[in-house]
């Protein structure tokens, strides 16, 4: 070998190893670039160098079999392509994964018939390639993109996406966003679970209408500043559904049209006709979600929520251990970190998925209003926190002593209602339901995005809006024995493996060795 | 012709064995994979005597909450078959280099050649024979997995699935190597050559800023890791094994030329 080509692949091996070892801090650097391209004119200018000096092809017969191997090599390497290429178009596979992972289950297929016989644009699953999870999340996608005909993949470092999913793009946890026209809704974990949730809201008929209650000093839906709730607005638009403001006074029912009403805490008293229209909304089988606050003395928390089996003490639930995420730590900023794991709007919340709930008010279950109402605490607070009447001192800040004894119990800080309609028991869509979330500030735009905030507030939307089918849409089966081996048996194994087989095979080869020489 | 076909391959396995290369490469290869899986179980366990230390300690977590994604497959058999997957670019080039180059450089192609065996014949041989030993190697590398697998409850067919990829993989690498091989009488422009064609084709990643989106995409199409990836992950794919017996095949038929251009000369 000449020197020219001997260098040629030295410098290619140094530029791409050297992209490799330092791919994770920049892209394609100068040295390795260079390396690359010098190495690369090097290799060139040798072979020709090499096919100057080649003897053994002036004869005809080397040409007619040099012309001959070159037409069959181009001839096989086409059909490969070819073959390549067709295999692409069927997307054949066999998953052999133990609870078929990366097969769509018979729930993400039908909703994927759904999508496609409601017609109109496909949903895109936008994909990110460069995210910490693309590698185990893309054959999953894929699979959306084989079997789901109302669905298509958009790989965003091939083709530029949406401005919607780039406004949502935040760091490489995004790996999954899906769109339709500008509307995007980003896929938390990508799970199939997930995947076909985001899936499904474009499945929809309309929009899920939601009415916030005015008129009685409720968060402002239009309100930008910290404690406003113009993300949560935005929120739920991009979710597929449709927040409107309800005014209570001037109407005499709750529109037809909503799916669920919201009431942010109310600081001063409703109209007893109000309240009049809200129990009959509820009576004809009407959503609510309740967002309360500590030191609020409206009679909707003193007259309504105990008719409907919620006892909201004028109270504050207090925890030394208060969140460091805020620059004022004060023991109102709860985290909270314990769920009913089988209510449906704590579902996927778990200790690792925290939310933080400031100000909050406890969320007892009072009286039950009739004998089919099902209701339940569904978030609690941790076991070192304690329940204070002193309201104002606390959310002013001044230091207040939990109290000197008492006994261990849990403070409920969600709380959900079911009340099934008189000769429809078994048909749970046509229940009443409600949501007492014992915080309003926890969905403010300063804490909408914070920990797992924003969860909770769509778990409770989404179930009272009837979309918690979607919700519930389980991961597979499978549960790995997390422990297979323990210490001891990986350093037995690995003796065996890394030592005595080798040790064994390396005997084996001295003997050859030693058998050839003889 | 099964006859001739039979004791060729006999040759070449008696030819293989004999030279203790075969038995260093194995050792070498079982070594490795035998550490980094190692490695990888003994971070996994440090991971979940965190997990699990957290909530001992009371840190606001209740006991036992690993999150089932922190398990076997995804913390230990994916990386490890990743690992796996660079030891057969680093050992196999080791074995292939002296196949055809050995016999061009003593003189014995000639004999071959010559002994009414036709080129497709030889070079299949030695490429049969070699495939042969890329599954030996495979097979003294599956123990630890193996035990793991069922120890885990992943399931044999998952760990079918990353042997046959593996095997898939090795065998196009040996069969670059080996068309390498049938085209020089020097064992190190062979091994050179065998390990910089596959290395430079690993991955085009390096390439993808540099050139049009549908350049990049021909070239990821075009890379040896973009195909093998989903065999560790449990799902064999038609488009990775039509791609990795493309290669194969071509590397074969590059070793017939060869051969062929020799009897021409």
């Amino acid at each position: 070998m000449t020197f020219l080509p001997a260098a040629g692949v030295v410098m290619i091996l140094v530029g791409v190893g050297s992209y490799y070892a330092t791919r994770s801090l920049h892209g394609m650097s100068a040295f390795s670039g260079a390396n690359v391209a010098i190495g690369l004119v090097l290799l060139v200018l040798g072979a020709i160098a090499q096919a100057r000096r080649f003897r053994g092809f002036s004869g005809s017969e080397s040409r007619r079999v040099v012309v001959r191997w070159i037409a069959i090599l181009l001839g096989v390497f086409a059909g490969v392509v070819g073959l390549d290429v067709w295999a692409h178009a069927v997307t054949a596979r066999i998953d052999l994964t133990v609870d078929r992972q990366y097969t769509l289950s018979d729930e993400s297929i039908e909703l994927c018939h759904e999508l496609e016989k409601k017609g109109g644009p496909p949903v895109e699953l936008v994909f990110f390639e460069d995210a910490l999870l693309a590698k185990d999340v893309r054959l999953l996608v894929d699979a959306y993109g084989d079997s789901c005909p109302g669905v298509q993949i958009r790989d965003a470092s091939r083709r530029e996406p949406p401005q919607a999913a780039r406004d949502l793009y935040t760091t490489t946890a995004t790996t999954v966003i899906a769109c339709r026209h500008d509307v995007c809704d980003p896929v938390g974990y990508p799970s199939e679970r997930n995947i076909t949730n985001a899936v499904a809201r474009f499945t929809r008929e309309r929009a899920i209408r939601v009415y916030f209650t005015v008129g009685h000093g409720e968060i402002d839906l239009a309100s930008e500043s910290d404690t406003g709730y113009s993300g949560v607005a935005a929120m739920l638009r991009d979710q597929g559904f449709d927040p409107q403001a309800f005014v209570g006074p001037a109407a005499s029912e709750v529109p037809a049209d909503a799916d669920l009403v919201v009431v942010a805490a109310p600081e001063r008293d409703l109209m007893p006709e109000e309240l009049a229209v809200l129990d009959r909304y509820l009576a004809r089988g009407g959503r609510m979600l309740v967002l309360a606050e500590a030191g609020q003395r409206s009679n909707f928390y003193s007259q309504f929520l105990p008719r409907w089996g919620f006892a909201l003490d004028d109270a504050v639930v207090l925890d030394r251990a208060s969140s460091p995420l805020l620059q004022d730590p004060k023991p109102v900023n709860l985290l909270v970190h314990r769920y009913a794991p089988y209510n449906p709007v704590t579902r996927n919340l778990g200790p690792r998925t925290m939310t933080l709930l400031p100000r909050a008010r406890p969320t007892e279950l009072g009286r039950n209003p009739s004998a089919g109402a099902k209701l339940d605490r569904a978030a609690f607070a941790s076991p070192r926190s304690w329940v204070s009447h002193d309201v104002a001192a606390a959310l002013a800040g001044r230091d207040v002593a939990p109290p000197d004894s008492s006994d261990p119990h849990e403070i409920s800080l969600v709380a959900t209602g079911r009340y099934p309609r008189a000769g429809s028991e078994e048909d749970s869509s046509q229940e009443a339901r409600i949501v007492v979330i014992g915080d309003r500030e926890f969905v403010s735009n300063r804490l909408l995005e914070a920990l797992y905030n924003r969860d909770l507030f769509l778990n409770a939307v989404r179930w009272l809006g009837n979309d918690e089918q979607r919700i519930a849409l389980s991961d597979k089966g499978w549960t790995p024995n997390q422990d297979p081996l323990t210490l001891q048996q990986t350093v037995a194994y690995f003796y065996f493996l890394a030592f005595a087989l080798p040790e064994a095979l390396l005997l084996l080869g001295i003997f050859a060795w030693w058998r050839q020489r003889a | 012709m099964m006859l001739r076909m039979r004791a060729l391959c006999r040759k070449e396995l008696r030819q293989l064995f004999a030279s203790p290369i075969a038995y260093v490469v194995l050792t070498v290869y079982v070594a490795l994979t035998g550490i980094y899986f190692f490695q990888h179980l003994v971070s996994y366990n440090q991971l979940l005597f965190v997990y699990q230390s957290e909530g001992m300690t009371g840190g606001g977590f209740d006991q036992g909450t690993v999150p089932t994604r922190i398990n076997v497959l995804n913390e230990v058999f994916v990386p490890s078959a990743d690992d796996f997957g660079l030891f057969l670019l680093v050992v196999l080039p080791l074995v292939t280099m002296r196949v055809f180059a050995e016999e061009r450089a003593n003189g014995t192609d000639e004999l071959l050649l010559t002994s009414g065996l036709r080129p497709w014949e030889v070079a299949f041989a030695k490429h049969a024979v070699t495939y042969a030993f890329v599954a030996l190697l495979l097979l003294g590398s599956a123990i630890y997995p193996a035990v793991v697998v069922l120890r885990a409850s992943l399931g044999m067919e998952h760990l079918a699935a990353l042997l046959l990829g593996q095997l898939f993989y090795g065998c196009a690498i040996a069969s670059l190597g080996l068309a390498c091989s049938s085209f020089t009488s020097s064992q190190i422009v062979a091994a050179v050559l065998g390990y910089a064609i596959p290395f430079v084709l690993l991955d085009f990643a390096w390439l993808s800023n540099t050139v049009s989106e549908g350049v990049a995409a021909v070239l990821r199409e075009a890379a040896l890791l973009s195909h093998y990836g989903s065999f560790a992950r449990g799902v064999i794919e038609l488009r990775n094994v039509v791609y990795f017996e493309g290669v194969a095949l071509l590397g074969w038929l590059l070793s017939v030329a060869s051969l062929e251009l020799s009897r021409a000369r």
